[in-house]
């Protein structure tokens, strides 16, 4: 009888300690997973960020004076030409 | 031998627990006392829950308030909007916005004065009213800031002041396919355009802070760099000819795909107007106009497709058509007949005409109804405007309507129904969205394929041919077919020939049509540019011809040569 009550206390007081332990964990996981979240939020809006002025500086308004500056054009349809009809000069 | 000596452990313990009972007449004499504890506990108990019931229903009897605890949704995000190659078109970012509140500022004024440096456009007299009311924990002060800005503010040091981040709308391609877009509110709520779309179709979600959402980007039937091209050369014509707007589009003529779609002066979705200026309106979806000689289009694909005539059939031109008081003659006229073929290329309102009344109005009507041209048209960015049509359809309407005059139609709207009529004659409903690879795209036939053949035999010669009205939007390259149409605009109830709406429809290549461009221009002067005229062939048909050698290799169109080679 004695056996059997220091053997249940044994293993009430050990499975307050598991308890304690997970709990703790639990807590220590949640707090990163909280963290984690945060971060995916900020990293997710500094994307959107960057994906705007990313698209504001290569947006044509911008880019179109520039490349006219440096002596670009735009594609004629007379520049294109039938494979076939270059020379291919090889040994 | 175990199992007796099991027995008989159980029966001392049994005699034991027999002898620890209490005897019958000591629970007896317990048991009412303690049930009458009980009962009267629990007795007042409930009691006392009444009397708290009864008090809070008498107190509050006259006016109920119920507890809202469940979180309220405080913005909107919504998905990115992309071009049809993927390319950033608007999309949510995080911004801070600034807010007071009044019971915990110190000094009024001195807030007031040191925002007003910070904030130059900062509405003082409402904002003084909000801190004036002591009732009051919270007031927008700004939304949106710049994160600069917000630093400066902050930097103040202002008690009663604090910054909540929210999710405003992105436009990073500025003005581009401002009217398309359309633009949201200061809560990111819709107010017209594509956007509104989005929250039609429930692609935008409620949130708690300012959360981007993670639905996938929407992608636009829009290509980018041709829409750039568009809004560039319409600029450049409204320059070139001194014309008060002008405005144009690209469609696929296969998929009802809007490649490109602008109207100028642009706007910019960023700042949208709550009123906006009757110029502003996009003119390719909200307004309707009388579109001239294009819509002899119609009228000759009418007269083909029910076999009234053939393209070399000669029609009397030699006098004007009078119905009642309304005259019907051409800007030059010609003596004797002329083929329909050349009624189209020579752009003859008596020829249209006599088609026209050959065929007569329930034949019209019921043609230009095939071709969705007397009800409203719906896309995926809202109806278009309704088109305007004569109360009453005789022998004069019909004749008008056939050259494009008493009748008035979006240019949307008639730009579905040419590309019906040129890509082989099935009309499909125009869109703003991109289809997928392989998607079966709706259409229903319109007219004949031989008709639609002959069509654009038709508006090939009449760009490739010198006596063509439409010879100025010949590319080098490509194959153009077309046809102007120079409207002349009512004033005061009467048409003036000084300001006229200068129209160009084009599909190319025109051997097998991959896109349809439509022009227009708004009352253009008569500049040196267009030698002094102000007709669709000197102002429309150049614009065309510029906008089509700019796009066509941008969209991959193959070049005659090479088509030809190959």
């Amino acid at each position: 009888m004695r056996l059997l009550v220091l053997s249940s206390v044994f293993f009430a007081l050990a499975s307050a300690v598991l308890l304690y332990a997970l709990n703790n964990d639990t807590r220590s996981l949640e707090k990163r997973a909280q963290a984690q979240q945060r971060d995916v939020s900020t990293l997710r809006s500094d994307v959107a960020v960057l994906k705007a002025e990313r698209a504001h500086l290569a947006r044509p308004d911008r880019i179109e004076p520039l490349a006219r500056a440096l002596g670009l054009v735009p594609v004629r349809p007379s520049q294109y030409a039938d494979a076939k009809s270059a020379a291919i000069t090889g040994q | 031998m175990r199992r007796s000596v099991f027995i008989t452990r159980c029966s001392i313990l049994r005699r034991r627990r027999i002898e620890e009972l209490p005897t019958r007449q000591d629970t007896s004499a317990r048991k009412p006392i303690r049930s009458v504890a009980v009962m009267a506990g629990v007795a007042l108990a409930f009691a006392s829950v009444g009397v708290q019931l009864v008090r809070l229903a008498a107190k509050h009897a006259d006016a109920p308030s119920v507890a809202i605890n469940a979180p309220m949704a405080t913005g909107t995000s919504r998905p990115d909007i992309v071009d049809r190659k993927g390319r950033l078109l608007a999309n949510d970012v995080e911004m801070p916005s600034l807010y007071v509140d009044p019971q915990a500022v110190v000094d009024r004024d001195e807030l007031v004065e040191k925002l007003r440096k910070v904030l130059p456009a900062l509405n003082e007299q409402e904002l003084r009213q909000a801190l004036g009311d002591k009732n009051r924990r919270f007031a927008w002060i700004e939304r949106g800031l710049a994160p600069q800005v917000a630093q400066q503010v902050h930097n103040l040091g202002l008690p009663g002041l604090g910054f909540r981040q929210e999710l405003k709308r992105a436009y990073p391609a500025g003005q581009l396919a401002g009217h398309l877009l359309g633009g949201v509110n200061v809560d990111n709520r819709a107010i017209g355009g594509i956007e509104q779309y989005l929250d039609a179709r429930g692609l935008v979600d409620p949130v708690l802070q300012a959360q981007a959402t993670t639905r996938p980007a929407v992608l636009l039937s829009i290509d980018m760099s041709a829409q750039h091209a568009l809004e560039a050369e319409l600029a450049n014509a409204v320059t070139t000819y001194g014309a008060k707007g002008a405005a144009g589009l690209v469609m696929d003529v296969n998929t009802g795909e809007l490649i490109a779609s602008a109207s100028l002066p642009r706007v910019d979705p960023a700042h949208p107007s709550a009123n906006p200026r009757p110029e502003e309106v996009d003119r390719i979806t909200a307004g309707t106009y009388e579109l001239g000689s294009i819509f002899k289009m119609m009228t000759v694909a009418m007269a083909l497709d029910r076999r009234q005539v053939t393209p070399q059939t000669m029609i009397d031109v030699s006098e004007p058509i009078k119905i009642g008081r309304f005259t019907i003659k051409d800007h030059h006229a010609a003596s004797g007949s002329m083929s329909v073929r050349d009624v189209f290329l020579k752009s003859s309102n008596v020829g249209a005409g006599r088609l026209a009344l050959g065929a007569g109005a329930d034949a019209q009507t019921s043609f230009l109804t095939k071709l969705g041209l007397t009800e409203q048209l719906s896309t995926d960015a809202g109806t278009v405007a309704f088109p305007v049509l004569p109360k009453i359809w005789g022998e004069a309407e019909t004749a008008t309507i056939s050259f494009g005059h008493g009748m008035a139609v979006a240019p949307l709207q008639f730009a579905a129904a040419a590309a019906a009529l040129v890509n082989g004659g099935s009309y499909v409903i125009p869109t703003f969205l991109k289809r997928s690879a392989g998607q079966k795209v709706e259409s229903r036939r319109v007219i004949s394929e031989q008709t639609s053949a002959a069509l654009r035999k038709m508006m090939q010669a009449n760009v490739v041919e010198q006596g063509g009205t439409g010879h100025r939007a010949a590319v080098a390259g490509v194959d153009v077919g077309g046809k102007t149409g120079t409207a002349e605009i009512a004033i005061n109830g009467r048409y003036d020939p000084n300001a006229v709406i200068a129209s160009f429809v084009a599909a190319f290549p025109i051997e097998k049509p991959r896109y349809l461009s439509l022009v227009l221009i708004y009352e253009p002067a008569r500049t040196a540019a267009s030698a002094g005229q102000i007709t669709a062939s000197r102002t429309a048909a150049p614009l065309t011809a510029r906008l089509i050698e700019r796009i066509a290799p941008l969209l991959g169109v193959a070049t005659n040569r090479v088509a030809n080679n190959g």
